[in-house]
């Protein structure tokens, strides 16, 4: 029988890999999608949430290059809310409990409404490679054997998560799985090893799931969203489902004293555990251990959809025995009776080290061959969706022999993510913060579209919809910045100033200013706030911008000056070995990029800069 | 960042007075900075020396008579263009042509980057740029804040202090842009607007102690004038006998002015002796006069000997005018012969704080002299307890976090968002992490983590 061939095979159907599908496919290419089930599809096994501080801007920066995950979100979330609300326009940033089952449904719809992609239920069992180039995939017999199906293609977008050499450790219980019931991927990850590429061992965890019916909530005080919620998605005018509302608790010291006396049970405290875990993330043992002066800790519940019954406890994520979780349970005040549906556990994991990978998510030594997500070492479902959509990108040009798609980290913190990964590689799950980004204040959630839809519309993946939406915004937005400029406006006090020079006050505000005379603007029906919000912090960061729009020509004069792929370091005149190994092994792009290297020297990127000339 | 595309300057000859200074300028734009910084500006041509003056970029005012010598690349020591101007060795005025020059665009070089530049042009080989090491060891982050870590000092105390509350402040506002639903309250606006202004204050007060840091590190001038005759030499003679720790004794190389380094109580002190001051119509003695009023603006203070067996005259006068508003001592020599005016009397005279009057045949009166020029220059720093910051490129980075803080101070206070005053705030960071050595772009998140329980 010959082979299913395709221009490009995804390996996993969770965020990172609907997302590099989807691109792959928009971009015109075959695609092979394989999963082990399609009742997985973008799963979210953790917090039922998307968004978040930053991660919210991944997810507007999706949306603006055409990905899917903003009107994913938007369609099937249950509760809006726009963190650091009060705050500056560049921390801004939304976040969504999501109704779980509809939003993997709402995604597998929206794949299978792309012709090109195939879908292919199976384990990939390995990658096969020859002479450094990617051939394709081989799947597992329906036995769970080596040497099942062989699929063939000239790129693979490896997204596989946590299920390399999973190990869910529930207390002293410790079985092989990717997620909690489900096998990990074993001989996958040789293969993957077999290649050369680095590893290394992670560690991250979940909460007990509880019975909706068990538990009673007017003991609880309620933590609404947003009475008008702020869509994901430019392409959604407005959010009009009604809302959830989630409830708060507290640990209390009883729980604190639990955790104490059980903590030799906890494989994370008696040593089973050796991958390490997130600190933005710690489990309650942690918690307890680590912060023995903080009182009490926050929990959430959050519901994980509008009408099933399992609740998620967040900020209760553990890994110590059943029987210790349904006790820490019980002794939450107003959860008495609450039913345990699934304990939690923690799950270690195999990784990829990213700085084996180049910024568009390419293996160094395997042409063709891609990795996307948690498998290379980051966590959250946004962080892997955007490494996703752009190693989706990337597979697609490949194929095609078309230069690669780079975002820098003055574009988008998708292009900080991708140089963080691939520059300093990960100790620890790598989770996306505003403070990541040297450029935050021009990383907005507000322009995410103007730094970013253009780019998508080249690489293929805007459609026409979008592009029409787009321009039509793109073109208000210039039009009012030409207007504020040059519109002179009484202010509450009586003085004139023009409206450009006056936003720069912390408190004045573009809309009262249009209420007052001579400043009209133009804003379409139901995008007024997006319209205004753009403008307005366009002026009011105006200083700060031009100063860091003066840093980032700086740093282009380095980043700007390309190495050579190949370039030798070994012997390179008064390069250190040190150095020189360092180098060697993440292969920097540019100079810029060596400069943020840890540990490498600017005197070393210096000596190299003289070797590589301008 | 360390760029190998821009213009350089620094001081090339050792640190510390001597007969002549050199300061270097290598890259692309020396000889922009050349037309810039040089009166008139002179015509150079390769590799001839050009007698011209080097001027103040504040007020076109000569600062030095230099000798100005260029090197087109690759002919060169770093294979760029490279001027070297010799002044005269005060570390005073080669400073304020360093300033000049970076004033008109160059950046001040790390140690050993001039010989780095000769490596990566080809002038020289690995083996002769053992230079490079110091550059190594300079920039290197990690070395550089272990070694600064080790380092003793009020002053090191100080900026590390500053350093880590900004350092801290920076991690508690980032903390409560990324972490704002996590129960904490990591920082209160208007405290830390106080805390930022506070901040800035002490950098300010660093920089303003930074001229007394350096005149124990470099030391200073101090021009001696007055008539002939009034014991100008005799004060020499007391003031280098008694201690007996001249440090280097050199005439002057083109000009008539004679230099004698003395220590004072680890303050390293030149004095210029000058010609005698009067009016004249000699040529000779006129360019001489010229030349000691020269000396005596350059110099950080002044010495003026009176002589009371004589009457004051004309001359006398015109000096303490001339002097008024500089730091200055006024010695009234020759208290053991029968007085011909009395210094009270005179307001001129009685109106000079710093005053003492001696007797300095044979030596006597040098211990006076001594004490009283030490209170002279403690007067000029500021208290004893401030620490002080002698290098510098240290004070130019601290002026530049001084500036930063500011800038954040206001909209903080304001309550104007976090993360405008985080712009300003890195910026503060990052000047000071240049002294303090550098920080690893995780250092805050870590900080975060450690001290607060985050994240669900």
């Amino acid at each position: 029988m010959r082979p299913q061939r395709f221009d490009v095979i995804v390996v996993g159907a969770g965020h990172a890999g609907v997302e590099a599908a989807r691109a792959a496919a928009r971009m015109g290419r075959r695609v092979g999608l394989c999963t082990l089930s399609n009742a997985t599809v973008a799963h979210m096994p953790c917090n039922p949430a998307i968004g978040g501080t930053a991660k919210g801007h991944l997810v507007r920066e999706i949306d603006a290059l055409g990905g899917l995950m903003g009107e994913a979100i938007d369609a099937t979330g249950i509760q809006f809310k726009l963190l650091n609300r009060s705050r500056g326009p560049a921390v801004r940033s939304p976040r969504a409990q999501a109704d779980k089952r509809r939003y993997g449904e709402w995604v597998a719809d929206a794949l299978a409404r792309e012709e090109r992609i195939t879908w292919i239920l199976g384990r990939v069992s390995r990658v096969t490679v020859r002479a450094d180039r990617v051939t394709g995939v081989e799947l597992e017999t329906a036995s769970g054997e080596a040497g099942g199906e062989r699929l063939e293609s000239r790129a693979v977008v490896v997204t596989t998560g946590t299920f390399l050499n999973g190990l869910v450790h529930v207390g002293e219980r410790r079985t092989p799985a990717g997620r909690a019931g489900e096998p990990p991927s074993r001989r996958l990850a040789e293969s993957l090893k077999a290649l050369g590429l680095p590893w290394g061992r992670l560690k991250t965890g979940t909460p007990p799931r509880l019975d909706r019916r068990s538990i009673d909530f007017s003991r609880f005080a309620e933590a609404p969203g947003d009475e008008a919620p702020v869509p994901f998605s430019f392409m959604t005018p407005a959010i009009e489902r009604r809302q959830i509302v989630c409830h708060q608790l507290h640990t209390t010291e009883r729980v604190h004293d639990m955790v104490r006396d059980n903590i030799a049970r906890s494989p994370l405290y008696n040593g089973r555990i050796e991958g390490i875990g997130p600190r933005y993330c710690p489990s309650l043992e942690d918690k307890v251990m680590r912060f023995p002066h903080r009182e009490r800790h926050h929990i959430v519940l959050e519901p994980e959809g509008i009408d099933v019954d399992e609740v998620y406890v967040n900020g209760y994520s553990m890994s110590l025995p059943a029987e210790v979780q349904e006790a820490l349970v019980h002794a939450l005040p107003g959860l008495e009776g609450a039913v345990v549906l699934r304990p939690g556990y923690a799950v270690e994991y195999d990784f990829v080290q990213p700085t084996a990978l180049n910024r568009t998510y390419e293996a160094a030594g395997v042409a063709g061959l891609f990795l996307a997500g948690q498998v290379n070492g980051t966590s959250g479902y946004e962080e892997a969706a955007g490494q996703g959509i752009v190693a989706g990108i990337n597979a697609a040009r490949a194929v095609a022999g078309e230069e690669p798609f780079v975002l820098g980290r003055d574009e988008a913190y998708l292009g900080v993510l991708a140089d963080d990964l691939t520059t300093r590689g990960c100790l620890e799950p790598y989770r996306m913060f505003t403070s990541r980004a040297e450029y935050r204040l021009l990383l907005r959630i507000d322009n995410a579209d103007l730094r970013l839809t253009e780019r998508g519309r080249e690489a293929g993946l805007v459609d026409d919809r979008r592009w029409a939406r787009f321009e039509g915004r793109r073109g208000r937005y210039e039009e009012n910045v030409r207007r504020v400029s040059g519109t002179t406006v009484t202010l509450a006090d009586g003085t004139r100033a023009r409206a450009g020079q006056a936003l720069r006050r912390p408190d004045a505000e573009l809309e009262q200013l249009t209420r007052g005379d001579g400043l009209d603007l133009e804003l379409a029906d139901g995008e007024e706030q997006a319209d205004l919000w753009s403008v307005e912090t366009h002026f009011k960061y105006a200083g700060y911008l031009e100063r860091q729009q003066a840093a980032i020509e700086r740093a282009r004069r380095m980043e700007d000056r390309r190495i050579p792929s190949g370039f030798r370091y070994e012997g390179l005149p008064g390069l250190s070995r040190e150095m020189a190994e360092r180098l060697t092994e993440v292969r920097p792009e540019t100079l810029g990029q060596a400069l943020r290297i840890p540990g490498v020297t600017p005197v070393a990127v210096a000596l190299v800069g003289a070797r590589v000339g301008a | 960042m360390f760029a190998t595309d821009d213009t350089i300057v620094a001081i090339a000859t050792p640190p510390g007075p001597g007969g002549i200074g050199v300061v270097r300028v290598s890259g692309a734009r020396a000889v922009r900075i050349a037309g810039a910084i040089l009166a008139g500006p002179p015509k150079l041509e390769p590799r001839r020396v050009t007698l011209t003056e080097a001027l103040d970029p504040a007020d076109n005012r000569p600062l030095d008579r230099v000798l100005v010598t260029y090197f087109p690349g690759p002919r060169s020591y770093t294979g760029e263009d490279v001027l070297e101007i010799s002044g005269h060795g005060s570390p005073v005025i080669l400073r304020q042509i360093v300033g000049a020059a970076t004033a008109a665009g160059a950046r001040l070089a790390e140690p050993g980057e001039f010989t780095f530049r000769a490596y990566l042009r080809g002038r020289i080989d690995l083996v002769q740029a053992e230079a490079i090491q110091d550059l190594v060891t300079a920039v290197t982050p990690r070395q550089a804040r272990v070694a600064f870590d080790q380092l003793e000092g009020t002053a090191t105390g100080a900026i590390g202090a500053i350093d880590r509350a900004v350092f801290d402040l920076v991690a508690r506002l980032e903390a409560s842009l990324d972490f704002p639903e996590e129960g904490y309250h990591f920082v209160d606006g208007e405290a830390a607007g106080a805390e930022i202004a506070s901040l800035a204050e002490q950098v300010r007060r660093l920089v303003a102690s930074s001229r007394h840091g350096r005149l124990i590190r470099e030391g200073c001038q101090v021009a001696v004038v007055g008539k002939p005759n009034v014991g100008k030499s005799s004060l020499f003679n007391a003031l280098c006998g008694v201690q007996r720790t001249i440090v280097t004794a050199t005439a002057g190389t083109t000009r008539d002015l004679v230099t004698e380094t003395i220590d004072l109580e680890g303050i390293p002190v030149t004095l210029v002796d000058t010609a005698g001051i009067r009016t004249t119509t000699d040529r000779i003695e006129a360019e001489g006069a010229r030349r000691a009023r020269a000396a005596l603006e350059a110099a950080a203070a002044v010495v003026v000997v009176l002589d009371r067996s004589r009457p004051l005259d004309g001359d006398d006068r015109a000096l303490l005018d001339d002097t008024s508003t500089q730091p200055r001592l006024v010695v009234v020599n020759k208290r053991d012969l029968p007085a011909a005016w009395c210094p009270a009397v005179r307001p001129q005279v009685a109106a000079c704080k710093h005053r003492v009057e001696t007797c300095l045949v044979d030596g006597r009166s040098a211990g006076a002299i001594r004490d009283a020029l030490l209170a002279l220059m403690e007067g000029r720093g500021t208290s004893r307890e401030t620490p002080a910051v002698s290098n510098v490129r240290h004070i130019g980075l601290l002026v530049a976090a001084a500036a930063a803080l500011e800038r954040a101070s206001a909209p903080a206070t304001a309550g104007a968002g976090e993360e405008l005053v985080l712009a300003d705030l890195e910026e503060a960071r990052r000047a000071l992490e240049e002294i303090t050595g550098k920080r690893t772009p995780e250092a805050v998140i870590e900080r975060i983590f450690e001290r607060f329980c985050i994240g669900k």
